[in-house]
């Protein structure tokens, strides 16, 4: 265990855990946009600052990503104060410039003061904040059909060319993950649409609801070594046809015992 | 013939030195970017064509050496003749057949060759006594523009690889580390780490797998030291590195060279080459049992691939997007393996530290920054090139005793230093010793040693505008305070270039800076804002003239200048065969007019006019 | 412009498959067919077995690497501090004069691209333009187109 102390009040926390983690555990409440349990933290939205310093540090204090940064022992660590909220204010300030209709955004800002962004806007700005869940997400399920392109001001998450990425099987892992509503989607009659790309959904043989993608199906019987039929239904009726089986075969085994 | 033993070693060594000796006169052509850029690899092929043909005495075309740069770049191309140490600056190739005539054969100078000194109008026969010489110290720098980068036997001959025998003769890793340590070397790419700890650390992490990583990414504008020694003394950095691979025990190591940097790619590939086939890398480094080698690894273009962990990643085949540093990437660097990762001019440092002792080295420069470093000298200073000086040394004397002053003797107004995250210092600041910690308490830094000298017709809010557009296109765009923060500062600088900003503006300006400061993710974007903070500080007057009196005192600013021509017009036309917009008119030999409305303030007209006929107000 | 895949794969095929080698390898592409195609991305994808769009993030994020085919001739204008101090503006205000087009862009007869590289190291002798990889140092702004079609 390693003692620490934040806000005043001395806590302690496991071995390797990061800050945020013990910050959220103790209920005090800090935003942290791109950090989602899922995925591995990447301190790109860097509101999770905290200032942090030690007692032989001589007063010198030091402001890191909270979601990135291991417990020590001895550390002394503040959450809230003048800097930090001029931080979080900034860079929230800076979000809603470029992304002035995000509700997600608008409503973050508020708690800081914020009406409007103090920069010029980029009026046909979308919601996208880079906090890089999508293209994280992507890559742990084994897919990376997203990434990352360009640079700087022109970085853009999108498949290669901007075009239908050819790895996606549109299993909206993306969408859901991100906080800001930016990934968007529509399913229509049998087709799905995401990033530019048409996918066919399944249907349930029994009922006649639509499940998942074809592609996004054949991914998982391969990679769970899933029976190739296993999709032929969809969950409830899946769940149905189990129940039935169970019953029978109780039956069966009391008329057995009989 | 593979040089297996020490012994080996010292017995090609004195080979080497022999056959040096046997060459009576040395006629070394200097190769480096500036020089090369003035055509010098043609003089160089000239000489070795005519005395293919020609028979002389005691000039083969073994005398004729091409080098890396031999420093005085503003006089290039160069050709110095030692032993005498004649030098001749500003060679074409047509005089080349005049050197040969005269010069090797009956050992007569050419006077229109020689240096004079514009100030004091000496006229130098001998390139050690040239001021911007004299008052140098060569270590990093010692074998770049005196030795054939091509050649091993060169390096061999002036000592190479001994400092290695050294250490793999009699001496453990960690005495190698304490030598290291002792003589108080600083990393040489800017940040000024320890070299000692940093080797230290990465010696004691545990860990089956340690990787030596050399920076070659030099992506300061302005900068050309490391590109100098890749080129002109490869295989000291390859000394270095196997040394450092020794003491912290590693077998594989990279240099990372940046995509600009085509030539020195070549010549470090050579260099690699030319060791493994002597044994110098591999396995059983000079019997020693050491196994050690190494590989180029390129940049694609990008100066974000000059932080630590960016470069990594690079290395790695993957984009260059720096990560937090609370773990280090000594400890957690290359596939997560601790790594040291030491700049170009901190690996040519360390064969010297070894042969000539920390006590040595430490005796040098000042208390907390021993030795040398390297600089390049650019920009409005009449003696542009590549020196090298001790620590301590005063911004002056490097601008006007080595670099002769400010060009067309003009008034000095700033030197920008330390690159994009550097500053710039005026005149009331000339007197600061240049050091790691003098030049960042005084609002700049050291840097990688790039040093641009302005004058009073450049502006700094320019300048700053200038360098927050590098640095926003160079920005890796991963964390919102430097992709969205330099963006919005860049273009409220450029309103203030525009003529269009506020009071407000500034205060936005100063407030946004300190976020973008504190809460970046990387050097690039916590060192951002500098060339604004550093411009402001020292130069507030300007920036207020063009937000109260739009008004832009270098006269560099398109929105808030005019130009004009006056009386000394002597009609040439050369003005109006530049002019971008076709704002000139007039005939030959008649007064010429400019369009106020039509011109776009290009400053092509102002370029080429040689009788100052055009103001800018 | 298609691009056939064979000889995109030959050139692949010069490096060993290993990931470290990504940026080389879409060097040596761009070296041979003066941009990067659209095949390359598939191919050096298949080649390395890492997905496409790690590829193609890194021939973006990397600004040595040119998507969109580029002219015969390409002329390089450094914009490092001390050419942009001593007049590279000028430099391309007259190519632009001259050629018709800016950094970045190709003349429609294909003949020469423009780029800006940022330092190239041959700061003594500012300002610098590269022709075709071959360096010209002081490079007065009346100069500049004649040298960009010399080359």
């Amino acid at each position: 265990m390693v003692n620490l102390q934040i806000n005043g009040k001395n806590v302690q926390a496991r071995e390797g855990e990061m800050l945020l983690a013990v910050i959220k555990r103790l209920g005090i409440n800090i935003p942290a946009q791109c950090q989602h349990e899922a995925i591995e933290p990447t301190g790109n939205c860097r509101l999770c600052m905290v200032e942090i310093t030690r007692e032989d540090w001589g007063g010198w204090k030091k402001c890191v990503t909270s979601c990135l940064y291991p417990v020590e022992e001895g550390l002394i660590v503040e959450t809230h104060n003048d800097k930090l909220f001029e931080i979080r204010k900034t860079i929230l300030d800076l979000q809603l410039a470029r992304s002035p209709h995000s509700e997600y955004l608008q409503k973050m800002a508020e708690e800081y003061g914020l009406e409007k962004s103090s920069y010029p806007v980029e009026p046909d700005g979308d919601n996208c904040i880079m906090c890089y869940a999508c293209t994280r997400i992507c890559e742990l399920l084994g897919k990376s059909a997203i990434s990352p392109t360009q640079r700087g001001h022109n970085k853009i998450i999108a498949g290669p060319f901007g075009e239908a990425p050819p790895d996606c099987i549109g299993c909206l892992s993306c969408a859901h993950i991100c906080p800001t509503d930016h990934i968007k989607w529509n399913d229509e009659g049998d087709i799905r649409t995401i990033w530019n790309k048409n996918f066919n959904l399944i249907t349930c043989k029994k009922c006649g609801g639509k499940t998942i993608t074809r592609e996004f199906a054949d991914y998982l019987i391969e990679k769970r070594s899933l029976p190739p039929a296993y999709f032929d239904l969809c969950d409830k009726c899946k769940r149905h046809e189990t129940a039935i089986k169970m019953g029978s075969l109780v039956i069966k085994a009391r008329e057995a015992a009989i | 013939m593979k040089i297996d033993t020490i012994s080996k070693l010292d017995k090609w060594r004195k080979e080497c030195h022999k056959k040096q000796l046997a060459i009576k006169t040395k006629v070394l052509v200097c190769l480096g970017p500036g020089c090369l850029a003035g055509g010098s690899d043609q003089i160089y092929e000239e000489f070795l064509k005519i005395l293919e043909k020609k028979n002389i005495d005691n000039i083969s075309v073994e005398s004729i050496k091409k080098t890396g740069c031999h420093g005085f770049c503003a006089r290039g191309p160069l050709v110095v003749i030692e032993p005498q140490g004649i030098f001749y600056s500003k060679v074409k190739k047509t005089d080349v057949a005049e050197i040969i005539e005269k010069t090797l054969l009956k050992g007569e100078l050419i006077d229109k060759l020689l240096y004079k000194d514009p100030g004091t109008g000496t006229t130098y026969t001998e390139w050690r006594k040239i001021p911007f010489y004299e008052r140098q110290q060569k270590i990093a720098l010692r074998n770049v523009g005196q030795i054939d980068p091509d050649a091993i036997e060169d390096y061999i001959a002036v000592g190479g690889y001994a400092a290695l025998a050294k250490v793999l003769k009699g001496m453990r890793p960690a005495e190698v580390i304490e030598q290291l340590t002792k003589s108080g070397l600083r990393g040489r790419g800017g940040a000024g780490f320890l070299t000692g700890r940093k080797w230290a650390t990465c010696a004691k992490a545990e860990s089956d797998i340690r990787y030596v990583l050399c920076n070659g990414d030099e992506g300061d504008p302005g900068a050309f030291m490391d590109r100098c020694i890749m080129e002109g003394d490869p295989h000291t950095v390859l000394e270095g590195m196997i040394i450092c691979a020794f003491a912290v025990g590693s077998t594989e190591g990279y240099i990372y060279v940046r995509e600009e940097y085509p030539l020195a790619v070549v010549n470090l590939q050579k260099a690699i080459d030319e060791a493994r086939n002597y044994g110098l890398l591999g396995d059983d480094i000079l019997g020693s049992g050491l196994c050690f080698d190494v590989k180029i690894s390129k940049g694609g273009g990008a100066f974000v691939c000059g932080e630590s962990s960016a470069l990594m990643k690079s290395v790695a085949g993957e984009i260059g997007e720096p990560r937090a540093k609370y773990v280090r990437s000594v400890l957690k660097g290359l596939h997560d393996k601790p790594t040291v990762l030491n700049n170009v001019e901190s690996f040519a440092n360390i064969p010297v530290i070894i042969e000539k002792g920390a006590d040595w080295f430490a005796s040098i420069g000042t208390k907390k920054s021993t030795g040398t470093k390297a600089f390049s000298l650019a920009g409005k200073i009449r003696n542009t090139g590549l020196i090298e000086v001790p620590m301590g040394i005063t911004l002056r004397e490097i601008i006007y005793d080595i670099g002769g002053g400010v060009l067309d003797n003009r008034e000095f107004k700033a030197v920008q230093t330390g690159g994009p995250s550097g500053g710039c210092l005026p005149a009331a600041k000339l007197d600061l010793q240049v050091d790691f910690d003098t030049l960042t308490e005084n609002g700049s830094m050291m840097g990688s040693g790039g040093m641009v000298v302005m004058d009073d017709q450049n502006c700094m809010v320019d300048v700053a505008r200038y360098f927050l557009n590098f640095l926003v296109e160079e920005s890796c765009g991963k964390c919102v305070p430097c992709r969205e923060g330099l963006y919005q500062l860049h273009n409220l600088c450029k309103k203030i270039c525009d003529g269009e900003a506020t009071d407000d503006d500034l205060r936005l300006m100063e407030d946004l800076s300190r976020t973008i400061v504190s809460a970046s993710l990387c050097g690039l974007g916590q060192s951002g804002p500098n060339p604004f903070l550093s411009t402001i500080m020292y130069f507030r007057d300007e920036y207020m003239a063009h937000i109260r009196d739009k008004k832009c005192p270098g006269g560099v600013c398109k929105s808030l200048i005019t130009y004009r021509i006056n009386a000394d017009c002597d009609g040439c036309m050369a003005c109006l065969t530049v002019c971008t917009s076709d704002a000139i008119t007039g005939e030959k030999k008649k007064r010429h007019v400019i369009d106020e409305i039509k011109c776009n303030r290009c400053g092509a007209c102002y370029a080429v006019c040689n009788v100052n006929a055009i103001d800018i107000i | 412009m298609i691009i056939d895949t064979q000889s995109i794969k030959k050139v692949i095929g010069k490096s060993v498959p290993d990931r470290g080698q990504l940026i080389m390898i879409l060097q040596n592409i761009q070296q041979e067919f003066h941009y990067l195609p659209k095949e390359s991305i598939k191919a050096v994808s298949e080649y390395l077995n890492i997905p496409q769009s790690t590829v193609y993030s890194a021939a973006t994020f990397y600004k040595s690497f040119s998507l969109i085919p580029r002219g015969e001739n390409i002329i390089k204008v450094c914009k490092g501090t001390a050419c942009h101090v001593k007049g590279a503006d000028l430099i391309i205000d007259q190519l632009d004069a001259a050629l018709g087009i800016r950094p970045g862009q190709t003349t429609e007869d294909m003949k020469y691209t423009i780029e800006v590289v940022n330092c190239v190291g041959a700061c003594a002798m500012a300002p610098v333009m590269i022709v075709n990889n071959k360096y010209f140092g002081e490079v007065k702004c009346n100069r500049a187109a004649r040298i960009a079609k010399k080359g």
